[in-house]
């Protein structure tokens, strides 16, 4: 059969010419550009239509390459990448926190090759994963711009090499070889200088620890026979009593301490009791405020109050005090310590020998020795005695000293009397420094072989005798800097290097490579048993000289002074992180600065200022330039702001040491503050940092100071805000167990009482939320205050630093903050601590007022902050009842779009934080926010992503070990607990579960249901408080 | 004996005897004339303050909000306090036209065109806060609720900030389209009478070919009432809408059932007194006293006391629920933060009080309502007092909130913040200098329907012939 012919058109039919080549092209119109053969572009086909497009197109593109700078890109792939590195996936090594005396076992969380962040090493029995501050920030000084890059003789740059020749030379024949370090715990470094010193007779060690416990180690040797600090054991301590120790901040080991201590805070709701604290201070320390009961006293009483306890306890009267509210205090104490008898510790922070040997006395009468002091194991954090130093510097100038080797210490700053140590320094023909950073004794040096960073070592360290961390290099040693145990071990000829020592020391001892792998990957060496606490045999045939020696000490003048030390910057050691400047200082809540410490009633006297007058108080409050003081002190002046510390002795004034250091650490200490060493003086055998004569006059200048919290007092003429805060004593605690919780139902009550608020507070509908919610609970009884989370937090999530210009104007970008509340007495208040991060509500008012929806409720409970969403219009800051949002007020970061914008509007510590060097410590999970958007706190939530997919690859439920979110791990004290609020088995349900009696939420009546609990302060007290009136 | 009767129930509305022609000589000479030189210096500060201005919000788009003294408590300060002040200032226009022609009031007719004006040059200074006030003000776009590509991404209707824009870009329209339709004829006027091309073409195009046909004038009334009936529940819920964005809160002295009526009446008090201050000085420049009269200014100082006294008594008001609601967080913000003189922000209360309730109350007497110094300086204390208001109700309320350790540090200004301010006070004042220049500043039109031409004419000529003797009467009429 013929097909029949199906047609189109005419054309399809006649097959004409137009036809075929309509079909034959794709296209029905001429393709633009095909040049042809011959011609030029614009002679082609229809040229110029299409010379237009081209045109614009060309000119909009130039004009689009020309003026968007394109970010360049410095990354570079592995060609071969290394078997154990997966990149975007962390990696953990333990290693050990060391710096000067002070050791914490770490793991170090590497990510593509850089350490990011430490969290606490939890097999360390010592610290149990606990951190401190200045151990979350140490991660920040790898990153150092002004680190040491390379060997320098006389400030210029020498090879390893070349230095190693010239100091062969210069040690050649040298008799008198002094090594001075800080305190040295590491038992193959001190082999290694052993070793060094063998080959240079007549050469010595000398330890020196800029705030020393010679006091301590002398009074000991006195009264025990050993040079040497017993551990302590606060967790078996029922009666504490501190005589100016802030064992919780600053003194020895607080991160231990702090761990024994909150042992004995937890509460347990059916069945409460609590250790007693009682405390004698003179200027508000971080312990002083943790106490149950706290008395002030001039710091010239010490010996008196340690002799008059020691009579009290003894069973005598109580001389030698005059102040009716000390000697009460005092009797309290004896009557504590005696009650608890065995379970009972005295600790002093003075450094004299006399007060210190009465200490140990008391101890000893009340049973401490075995129970809460341990001999069988010494606490080796600080070893040097104050003496010893002196006779070094002397020993200079007299032109004794032949070589210094200088490691860790830095006395040209730190020793009281600093220009005898310089001038002395002058006459060493051979001075080397180890020191990482030109710091202002390094500079002083002929030669400067800096020495690495603890994440690029190796080494051990031994805080406690018989526990040992070691510690392993997590990074590739970024600059031309050589481990100084190194320096040592090839100058004394051996050709091992410190390595091979340390693993050879180890393997020998824990059985082997195997053995040295396993401790490594631990990262400590534990006893195997550990033994019961041991005393040591008392020799009391010190005391009656201690006594007389104390009782015969002279009257304080009309004003003493205290020199301190504060949690983030000690003796000066964190001046130059910046992490640790811009962490308000737990007391105070200053940051930036150290100034005058005065008590309320002295601000009265000295600057006219009266806190109980509402205006004055207001001006002093709002208004952030201090009056500044001039302190003088042995014909030496000094002037720094004053700021008035409610919990300070009326006629007693407190200073930080540890400031107005040399710019060459580092931009952050440039300017920042004024160096106090200079007041403390020389007693006997150790450094006395307090003074019982200074004058303080008043000048006419002011300087601002950049505090993040202006008011401290939740009551007010108003009203108490008890919704804030709760504190209640024990005894009224264990009088009515519901107290608190019957407040909150009583405020509750018209809208439908505790159980039916949720759904009766609102007119809206109330809906499930089942699946994950995440809650967290934090125990403001274990809460110390001392500021590990705050840092951590700043680690963790790249939080921004934004210098004291910044603070000073409310700036400060901090996720999570410790505010800190006085209730009571004006000069002697109830102190209280709370961490408030996003409360992450489940009716959240920032929620609802954000116009673009930038931030918004996950389905897990989070309250998640969308930064490329956010038009920064502030409304959701203004609306959070908590104030936790912070606004990028500026470009911070150098994320922002707009170039050139940092300069002259940020201070040069922010930009130095944008530095490529120091952005190595970003977090690369979290996003670095640019100028303009809302920032908070977002419970980790790249932690919580990354437990909920292990989990889910493993195919099983989350589990609270599953995560840690950083507040929560670097906490010494578990204060706090976080996880799955609808898991009955998490921690924190349980928390929540357990203490109904004491849980309240923070604005609970504001119906926004907060998904953070906190557990109220309970204090050892007899009696309440009285607690809103008004002051 | 009395030859003619006149009407006690109230003075004329254009006084001098004015003939239709008369009133467009009047009004459109100082278009067609060569701007004075007080004209050029006041328009070149003005400029100098828009440019000023410009700076400031340059800066702040790119160094950051960090410009500006707000801090991670006091989240809008001047920012916010501007933007509401100037949304009320933008309140009498509209009220004065829309209003005011529905319940016809004739006296409306001097004023409308000018406060109009007012209202919209205000609108348009109210809206550069809450945009350049943003962090990201690049992104601004995304408050705004259009088919994008960013996935299911949409405005967040929950928020009162979103309703502030819908609210005031709706206020700005209607309120442009209003005077603007009311100007149509004017422009035809000025059209009819240029003397170049130029000036032909540009205010014919303005005019959109009015011809003044019967069928034109019965749509432009039509037009008139239509837009007068929308704008009306516009100048309520402006404000309402712009009080919601405090009263919706969670924050102590702005969580408040009170706000919607205290903000309205506040806008209208503070948008009468800024359309006195301006007509004080344009009937004055202008030479227009005849067409704005010792009447509209009484009128305008009535309302000025009546909503003076209901912004007192809402105040109080506040007082009284701080104390009575027995919350202690309520209780401080308004008796220790605002009500007690010597706490950090005592004196702005004070201040706001001083200016807005205890200083009108000088209206209650007839003498001082028409007296235009009295007038002219209370219109400016009245605009200083609200701005008192704003400042106190966003800054006191945000310094001292719910948790005591977050209370701020004193907020104060930057010269950036001042800048943007007196930015606006340039936009303001450029676009009225322009307009005084080249629109007709009094409605044309509209005025002429409340001249009194025949009556006022035939009572002239009364009065001529009562004056005279009965002998001239006689000699004059006997021809």
């Amino acid at each position: 059969m013929e097909q029949k012919k199906i047609w189109q058109s005419f054309g399809e039919l006649n097959q004409s010419e137009a036809y075929n080549k309509d079909v034959k092209d794709e296209f029905k119109e001429e393709l633009p550009f095909v040049a042809e053969e011959g011609k030029s572009f614009l002679e082609a086909k229809a040229p110029r239509r299409d010379f237009l497009k081209y045109l614009g197109f060309s000119t909009a593109a130039a004009a689009a390459a020309a003026s968007c700078e394109m970010p360049v890109k410095k990354s570079i792939p592995f060609a071969n990448r290394p078997e154990d590195i997966v990149p975007g996936v962390s990696k953990y090594y333990a290693t050990t926190y060391v710096q000067d005396g002070d050791v914490v076992s770490v793991v170090a969380k590497v990510r593509d090759g850089r350490p990011i962040k430490l969290e606490g090493n939890d097999l360390s029995p010592v610290t149990g994963g606990g951190t401190s501050a200045r151990v979350q920030a140490s991660v920040l000084d790898l990153y150092d711009t002004a680190r040491l890059r390379f060997p320098t003789i006389n400030g210029s740059e020498v090879t390893f090499d070349a230095a190693d020749k010239s100091i062969a030379d210069a040690l050649k024949d040298n008799r008198n070889v002094v090594v001075l370090t800080s305190t040295i715990t590491s038992p193959t470094t001190k082999d290694a200088i052993a070793q060094f010193l063998a080959k240079y007779p007549g050469g010595r060690h000398v330890t020196y620890d800029a705030v020393s416990y010679s006091g301590m180690l002398l009074a000991n040797e006195l009264t025990y026979g050993k040079k040497a600090i017993p551990s302590y054991q606060f967790n078996n301590a029922k009666a504490i009593v501190s005589i100016g120790a802030d064992f919780l901040g600053t003194w020895l080991s607080p991160v231990e301490f702090a761990k024994q201590y909150a042992t004995g805070k937890k509460i347990n709701e059916k069945n409460p009791s609590m250790s007693k604290h009682i405390h004698f201070e003179s200027v508000a320390s971080l312990t002083g405020s943790n106490a149950d009961e706290k008395y002030l006293h001039r710091p010239s009483e010490t010996g008196a109050i340690a002799a008059a306890l020691l009579s009290a306890v003894n069973g005598a009267a109580i001389t030698g005090i005059s102040n009716e509210k000390l000697k009460a205090g005092i009797a309290k104490a004896a009557k504590e310590l005696l009650e608890n008898k065995g379970a009972a510790l005295v600790v002093s922070g003075s450094n004299d020998v006399n007060v210190q040997v009465i200490v140990n006395a008391i101890n000893e009468a009340v049973g401490a020795g075995g129970k809460t002091i341990n001999w069988a194991s010494t606490l080796n954090y600080r070893q040097g005695v104050d003496a010893d130093f002196a006779q070094l510097v002397e020993d200079m100038n007299a032109g004794k000293v032949g070589a210094l080797l200088i490691h860790g210490a830095n006395p040209a700053y730190t020793w009281y009397d600093a220009d005898k140590f310089v001038a002395g320094l002058k006459k060493v023909t051979t001075s080397i420094s180890f020191n990482t950073k030109v710091d202002e004794t390094a500079t002083l040096c002929k030669f400067v072989l800096p020495d690495h960073h603890f994440l690029e070592s190796w080494g051990d360290a031994e805080a406690k005798s018989g526990y040992y961390s070691l510690i392993q290099p997590t990074i590739y040693p970024l600059f031309k800097t050589r481990q100084w145990q190194d320096s040592l071990l090839k100058w004394s000829g051996d050709s091992k290097d410190y390595l091979a020592v340390v693993k050879n020391y180890w393997s020998a001892k824990v059985g082997g490579e195997t053995g040295w792998d396993k401790a490594l990957q631990a990262g400590v060496i534990n006893p195997t048993t550990i033994a019961n606490p041991t005393g040591a045999s008392f020799n009391s045939s010190a005391v009656a000289a201690a006594v007389a020696a104390v009782s015969s000490a002279k009257k304080g003048g009309k004003i003493e002074l205290v020199l301190y030390e504060k949690i983030g910057i000690g003796a000066g050691q964190g001046a130059s992180n910046p992490w640790l400047q811009e962490l308000p200082d737990p007391v105070t809540r200053a940051t930036w600065d150290n100034y005058v410490i005065v008590s309320p009633a002295m601000a009265k006297t000295l600057l006219n200022i009266d806190l109980n007058d509402n205006g004055q108080a207001d001006a002093y409050e709002v208004n952030p330039p201090k009056k500044v003081v001039k302190v003088t002190v042995n014909g030496k002046s000094i002037e720094l702001p004053a700021l008035i510390i409610p919990g300070t002795q009326v006629d007693t004034i407190g200073i930080a040491v540890g400031y107005g250091r040399s710019e060459n650490i580092g931009k952050a200490a440039a300017g920042v503050g004024k160096n106090a060493f200079p007041l403390a003086s020389l007693a006997g055998a150790s450094v006395n940092f307090s003074n019982a004569d200074v004058t303080v006059v008043a000048t006419e200048e002011k300087y601002p100071v950049a505090l993040t919290q202006t008011h401290s007092r939740y009551d007010t003429a108003q009203g108490n805000r008890t919704e804030v805060m709760k504190e209640i004593s024990l005894a009224e605690y264990k009088a009515n167990p519901t107290e608190i919780r019957e407040d909150r139902e009583a405020e509750l009550k018209p809208y439908g009482g505790l159980e039916k608020f949720e759904g009766q507070g609102t007119i809206y509908p109330v809906y499930d939320r089942p699946g994950i919610k995440w809650g967290m609970s934090v125990d403001l009884n274990s809460c110390n205050g001392c500021g590990a989370c705050v840092v951590a937090c700043n680690a963790e999530n790249n939080v921004s630093v934004v210098g004291k210009p910044e603070v000073l104007r409310g700036h400060e970008m901090h996720w999570l903050r410790i505010d800190r509340y006085y209730s009571g007495d004006m000069e002697n208040p109830n102190v209280v601590f709370q961490p408030l991060m996003c409360q992450h509500c489940d009716n959240a008012p920032c929620e609802n007022v954000c116009p673009v929806a930038a931030t918004n409720h996950s389905s897990e409970g989070l309250n998640q902050m969308t930064y490329n969403r956010c038009i920064g219009t502030r409304y959701c800051a203004n609306n959070c009842p908590y104030k936790v949002r912070r606004f990028n007020w500026a470009d911070y970061t150098g994320a922002d779009s707009f170039p050139d914008n940092q300069e002259g509007i940020v201070n040069d510590v922010v930009l130095n934080m944008s530095d490529d060097l120091t952005r190595m410590v970003l977090n690369p999970d979290v996003t670095v926010r640019s100028r303009g958007v809302i920032e908070k706190c977002s419970f980790c939530v790249q932690r919580l992503q990354e437990s909920k997919l292990n989990a889910k690859k493993e195919s099983r439920p989350m589990v609270d070990s599953d995560l840690k979110v950083a507040c929560q791990q670097s906490c010494p004290t578990n204060a706090i607990n976080f996880g799955n609020a609808n898991d009955k088995n998490s921690a924190v349900s349980k928390v929540r579960v357990d203490n109904p009696n004491r849980q309240f939420y923070v604005l609970e009546q504001l119906h926004v249901l907060p998904n953070v609990t906190y557990l109220a302060k309970v204090r050892n007290q007899d009696e309440e408080k009285k607690e809103g009136a008004h002051a | 004996m009395h030859l003619k009767y006149e009407s006690q129930l109230r003075e004329p509305l254009v006084y001098g005897d004015k003939n239709y022609h008369q009133v467009t000589e009047d009004i459109v000479r100082p278009i067609e004339a060569k701007p004075t030189r007080l004209w050029y210096i006041g328009f070149y500060i003005a400029v100098c303050l828009l440019l000023f201005g410009v700076y400031a919000i340059y800066r702040d788009v790119t160094y950051g909000i960090g410009q500006w003294n707000l801090n991670k408590t006091v989240g809008w300060g001047w920012d916010i306090t501007n933007f509401v002040w100037w949304v009320g200032i933008g309140h009498a226009g509209t009220l004065i036209s829309a209003i005011l022609l529905l319940f016809r009031q004739g006296w409306r007719t001097g004023v409308n065109r000018a406060a109009e004006a007012m209202t919209i040059f205000a609108v348009m200074c109210a809206g550069q806060f809450p945009i350049w006030h943003m962090g990201r003000v690049w992104m601004a776009f995304f408050v705004l609720p259009y088919p994008n590509s960013r996935g299911p991404l949409w405005v967040n209707f929950n928020s009162p900030l979103l309703w502030d824009v819908f609210a005031i870009s709706t206020y700005f329209t209607v309120s442009l389209l209003f005077w603007y339709s009311g100007l149509l004829p004017d422009f035809a006027t000025v059209r009819d009478r240029a003397f170049t091309k130029l000036r032909k073409r540009l205010y014919g195009v303005a005019a959109f070919g009015w011809t003044g046909s019967t069928k034109h004038w019965q749509r432009h009334e039509s037009l008139s009432l239509v837009l007068a009936g929308l704008s009306t529940p516009l100048v309520l819920s402006v404000h309402t809408i712009v009080s919601f964005d405090f009263a919706t809160s969670v924050i102590p002295g702005w969580h408040t059932t009170i706000f919607p009526p205290y903000f309205v009446a506040g806008a209208i008090f503070s948008g009468f007194a800024m359309v006195q201050s301006l007509m004080v000085i344009i009937r004055k420049v202008f030479a227009m006293e005849d067409y704005i009269t010792m009447g509209h200014i009484e009128a305008m100082n009535k309302v000025i006391v009546l909503t003076g006294s209901i912004v007192g008594v809402a105040y109080l008001t506040e007082l009284f629920m701080g104390w009575y609601s027995q919350n202690k967080y309520e209780g401080y913000t308004f008796w220790y933060s605002r009500a007690y003189l010597f706490s950090p922000y005592g004196w702005s209360y004070w201040g706001m009080m001083a200016c807005n309730v205890l200083s009108p109350q000088i209206f209650w007497f007839r003498k001082m309502r028409r007296n235009i110094f009295v007038t002219f300086f209370m219109s400016v204390i009245v605009n200083i007092g609200m701005w008192f208001e704003r400042f106190v109700i966003i800054v006191t309320s945000l310094y001292r909130d719910y948790l005591p350790s977050s209370w701020s540090v004193y907020y104060s200004p930057t010269i950036w913040e001042i800048g943007f301010y007196a930015g606006t006070f340039g936009l303001f004042f450029t676009c009225f200098f322009l307009f005084a220049k080249y629109f007709p500043v009094i409605a044309i039109a509209e005025i002429k329907y409340v001249l009194k031409t025949t009556g006022e004419g035939y009572k002239g000529r009364m009065d001529k012939i009562e004056g005279e003797s009965l002998e001239t009467f006689v000699h004059d009429h006997a021809h």
